[in-house]
């Protein structure tokens, strides 16, 4: 995590998901610290990482939490998807198997965040250009015929992986100002300008809200 | 939001993942994965004693269940580290790093640990220095007393 708490005007919650070995970790990884994890293990759980990123003149803080692609943390990295304001959904380039199981995947996110939320696809590994498993334009169709923005992208070159978590971010902030995204529902996935440190926290202010409340 | 250390767990998922649990308990039939979710879920609450429960659990599975030992070793550094546990939790992310030392997962989760700890030592000094001051008060209003009488 970089600097202090003051210095942007909005925080975005991302997640990341899609089958185990795309390279959600990797492609994180790329975006947080412009570096290539080539020896990246199985993510326990969640990871979490943040960047300070600009959009139109605003400084913007993004908490992307990673989620585990094993299927025996699925049941739990569900209750990561509340409040996202975007979604990176990743499949592998390389194995038409990680491409087929989109569907469900993106099921999954439609049913547990709201419909506001930025859904943006994302083929990895498109350097391995020789091992194609799925083409560019089945993916694209794909994006088109669900509403997904779409590229493809290599977490070991760094191809398209800043504009994949920027696209997103441009998105979400078009949003805001659009008003179609409601800044004061709990579950927007947004919060503008953290006023206080150590309050800066929706869950536990969520929280507090539902223990205030007298019904 | 937040980092692994302060995010808490939706009340909802934490008894959804209960009920299952329990269920189980009752048929006399716990499953690891049911028990590893509940814990997962206990470990971040925002209460003491859920998270202690929740170690009690991990550290069961640790004993018993030799293919989740990564995943029980990095909650339970996660749980320790929530109730400030921090020998032990730096204990756990050494252990883990022993086995995979490059793991990047385990050296953010160590700088996180060890941030939180500085917070809190800083605070720890405050607080000290809060008592000095509320102690030289009480001196105070004892000699005002004392002159008084």
């Amino acid at each position: 995590m970089s600097a202090g708490p003051y210095n942007y005007s909005y925080i975005f919650k991302y997640i990341i998901i899609g089958d185990m070995g795309v390279g959600k970790s990797c492609l994180l990884h790329q975006f947080t610290e412009k570096k290539f994890m080539a020896d990246c293990p199985h993510t326990i759980g969640v990871e979490f990482g943040t960047r300070i990123i600009e959009v139109s003149g605003q400084k913007i803080k993004l908490q992307i939490w990673d989620t585990a692609g094993q299927e025996r943390f699925r049941a739990v990295t569900r209750s990561y998807y509340r409040g996202a304001a975007g979604a990176l959904m990743v499949y592998d380039i390389t194995r038409r198997s990680t491409y087929n199981h989109l569907s469900s995947w993106l099921t999954d996110t439609r049913n547990l965040t709201n419909p506001s939320t930025v859904i943006f696809l994302i083929g990895n590994k498109c350097d391995l250009e020789a091992q194609r498993d799925v083409t560019y334009e089945e993916a694209s169709k794909f994006a088109e015929e669900n509403g997904l923005l779409f590229v493809e992208a290599s977490a070991k070159t760094g191809d398209n992986v800043e504009e994949a978590f920027l696209e997103t971010a441009k998105k979400i902030y078009q949003s805001i100002q659009d008003g179609r995204l409601d800044l004061n529902a709990a579950e927007s996935g947004v919060q503008h300008k953290p006023s206080q440190p150590g309050r800066n926290n929706l869950s536990n202010d969520q929280q507090a809200n539902k223990d205030n409340c007298p019904c | 939001m937040a980092d692994v250390l302060s995010e808490i767990v939706l009340p909802e998922d934490l008894k959804k993942f209960e009920k299952i649990y329990h269920e189980q308990l009752y048929r006399n039939d716990v499953t690891p994965k049911a028990k590893f979710e509940y814990a997962w879920c206990l470990v971040r609450s925002k209460y003491p004693a859920d998270i202690q429960k929740g170690i009690v659990l991990l550290e069961d599975l640790y004993r018993n269940d030799v293919e989740g030992q990564r995943d029980y070793l990095y909650y339970l550094a996660i749980g320790n580290a929530r109730i400030k546990e921090y020998a032990k939790a730096l204990g756990y992310v050494r252990s883990f790093l022993s086995i995979e030392p490059g793991n990047v997962q385990l050296i953010s989760l160590k700088e996180n640990i060890t941030k939180k700890m500085q917070k809190e030592g800083q605070r720890g000094i405050f607080v000290a220095g809060g008592a000095l001051l509320a102690v030289g008060a009480l001196v105070g209003v004892g000699v005002a007393l004392a002159k008084n009488k």
